[in-house]
């Protein structure tokens, strides 16, 4: 059993949703993001989506853009991140860790990426721009490393198009919340929570959803008819404030929006 | 591959390894509502008529052969004649594009439409045909640009588009682009993405190279008229790569004519400061598309330099890679001193003041046309106007006008 699937085994057991963070690897530095992102993992979050900094984000809003422009001041390189992502595993072996990014970015390191991504105990990728008629090949060598592969399904999915992504899912399955890019105005609305009733009803896997929750509330909502959230835009926020001499601040600011989280959404 | 049953895109949507739909989710139905209209509006005749009339009416088409004798005397080589885009409605090749595509997202229902813009171009024939159709308009554009090319952005406002001034990244067209798939994704209902080049994800690059390759095919009908025969080579500068392929397209299976692409060779290619990734780039993903990049080892893509702002992108239509690597066309390079020499020349001696893009492509005939012999005829795809480009090139030279 994979590590993800554990994680959401153990949740379902105490009737628990989980709490997925995002954040930038190499912001505001490779040092602190991976001290932010343990830290994350001792105030009890789930599954850590780990994002892979890109000078093109297309899909981001406005906060995540500036995460990865903060991340590429830095030149760091994906070995960098899968490096910081081994040393995070070795003291939290259970815990999921998850790339998220672009397709250009894992193109770089060619053949070599499967090797990598195992060998640094990596447990799945989301890529952003890889929809599921293009990944065939990609998907392959993936699964030969028990990889998982996490797809996005969007409000725009029709129901012919989630048959088939469902078909190639492992993991967990993403829904985005919103037309639009990370971190915009989420309006909850019925249409919202019977739509991923609806995907949950069509699979097994995990629904978990993301873009747009900031606060408590919505997260609770949103985990009612789920099973876990994705907050970003809220934390890459935070940590825009970064302040080298207040590094301790960021880590209690973050651990405060945490707590609030967890307690909206068990 | 035999070039004669050269068909692509594949059903994929992919020419070779080249291409496909690398985007968000969120885009893929839009993609495909498109792909479906696209599908039937190229069969249905009324369609096709009004696009026909559009190209004649509103754009000016055909655009004239013309037969640069004072050009061809100085060199002292093979004949040159430029195929006058420049003389379209606003001034270049991107409003047989835009022509199209408008009454494409009519036929959709859309409301709205957004482009991105590099040099202007594109951005006002985007504008023109969107205030043609009272449709709500959105261009962006990158900062930098927005410097370089005020009259294409004041024409635009004319025009009752608003200007939105991109500040990410190299604040260039790339960045617009990004901007503009941002707009989309949180739009995509109501609004149409006008692409301007045979960039993005399919079905763009087909959808913008079949519009423009009217352009060719008014060569053939002009060249048979005129000389009897075809040309024997075709010369287009490439940025994206749309009036490239839309004056290459029809000739793909004549092996006989020779098709040559200019890139921005910038400060030169050995420099780095360029903006030709077909010369010196690789291949990787970006906006939808696989193709060739420029782009450093982590998969990072470099902020391109060239004179002219639309020729300032770090990729390149998925055609041009594929057949570049097929060998069928031959891509080569200008600097920006070169395209700035063949600027001068041609406005001074044919009184055309060619677009700064365009000038590329001459720098490169003025290179070959001296060896050649007498009898040889080039073609070069005269893309734009250069008027918007004064300003800037004053000021590259020193002088305030």
């Amino acid at each position: 059993m994979s590590n993800i699937e554990k994680v959401f085994k153990n949740l379902k057991k105490e009737n628990k949703k989980a709490l997925i963070t995002y954040s930038v690897a190499g912001d505001p530095d490779l040092k602190s993001s991976e001290k932010i992102i343990r830290n994350f993992i001792l105030e009890g979050v789930d599954i850590i989506e780990v994002g892979v900094p890109f000078s093109d984000p297309m899909a981001e809003g406005p906060s995540i853009q500036l995460g990865h422009e903060r991340a590429l001041k830095n030149k760091i390189s994906l070995l960098d991140i899968m490096q910081m992502c081994l040393n995070i595993k070795n003291d939290h072996p259970n815990t999921p860790l998850v790339l998220m990014g672009y397709m250009n970015n894992f193109l770089s390191l060619k053949e070599n990426l499967f090797d990598e991504l195992k060998k640094n105990k990596i447990d799945g990728l989301i890529i952003v721009d890889l929809p599921y008629v293009e990944s065939n090949e990609f998907l392959k060598k993936l699964n030969e490393k028990d990889i998982d592969l996490i797809r996005l399904i969007s409000p725009t999915t029709t129901k012919e198009r989630i048959d088939k992504i469902l078909a190639s899912s492992s993991g967990y399955l993403y829904y985005i919340s919103l037309k639009g890019v990370t971190g915009s105005e989420l309006k909850i609305s019925d249409e919202l929570e019977n739509r991923v009733l609806e995907i949950k009803k069509q699979t097994k896997l995990p629904v978990v959803v993301g873009f747009g929750i900031k606060d408590a509330k919505t997260a609770k909502k949103m985990s009612l008819c789920s099973d876990g959230v994705v907050v970003g835009s809220k934390l890459v926020d935070e940590i825009g404030s970064f302040n080298p001499n207040k590094e301790n601040i960021l880590n209690q600011n973050l651990t405060s929006i945490i707590s609030e989280l967890k307690e909206g959404i068990s | 591959m035999s070039k004669e049953n050269y068909d692509f895109p594949d059903k994929d949507g992919r020419f070779g390894e080249f291409g496909g739909k690398y985007v968000s989710e969120t885009l893929i139905s839009a993609l495909d509502e498109l792909e479906c209209t696209y599908e039937e509006v190229k069969k249905d005749k009324s369609f096709l008529a009004e696009v026909k009339n559009d190209l004649e009416t509103f754009v000016g088409r055909p655009s004239p052969l013309y037969y640069a004798q004072r050009w061809t005397e100085n060199l002292g080589g093979a004949k040159i004649y430029l195929k006058r885009e420049d003389l379209n409605h606003t001034g270049a090749h991107k409003i047989n594009n835009t022509v199209g595509q408008v009454l494409l997202a009519k036929k959709m229902g859309k409301k709205r439409i957004i482009a991105e813009t590099g040099a202007g171009q594109h951005g006002v024939a985007t504008a023109a045909v969107a205030a043609r159709h009272g449709l709500e308009c959105i261009i962006f554009m990158g900062e930098e640009d927005i410097e370089r090319q005020s009259p294409n952005v004041y024409r635009m406002k004319l025009l009752g588009a608003t200007v939105c001034t991109v500040n990410s990244g190299t604040k260039t067209l790339k960045d617009a682009m990004n901007e503009a798939m941002r707009d989309w994704v949180t739009n995509v209902d109501d609004t149409h993405y006008i692409i301007g080049s045979v960039a993005g994800p399919h079905p763009y690059p087909q959808i913008v190279r079949d519009f423009n390759s009217i352009v060719g095919i008014e060569l053939k009908d002009q060249s048979r008229d005129l000389f009897g025969r075809y040309p024997d080579k075709i010369i287009a500068c490439v940025g994206g790569g749309s009036n490239a392929m839309g004056i290459f397209y029809p000739f793909l299976k004549d092996n006989s004519v020779d098709l040559i692409g200019v890139e921005a060779g910038g400060s030169g290619v050995d420099s780095g400061m360029h903006a030709a990734p077909l010369s010196d780039g690789s291949i990787g993903v970006l906006h939808g598309m696989k193709t060739y990049l420029m782009q450093d080892q982590e998969g990072q893509i470099l902020s391109t330099h060239s004179v002219s702002a639309g020729l300032d992108y770090p990729g390149v239509g998925p055609e041009h890679s594929y057949l570049r690597d097929s060998g069928r066309v031959v891509y080569e390079a200008a600097t920006d001193e070169e395209a700035l020499d063949s600027f001068h020349d041609l406005t001074k001696t044919e009184g055309i003041m060619p677009a700064l893009e365009t000038a590329h492509a001459l720098a490169y005939v003025k290179k070959i046309a001296p060896d050649l012999d007498k009898e040889e005829i080039l073609v070069v795809n005269l893309s734009g106007r250069g008027d918007k480009d004064m300003a800037n090139v004053a000021k590259v030279e020193g002088l305030t006008l």
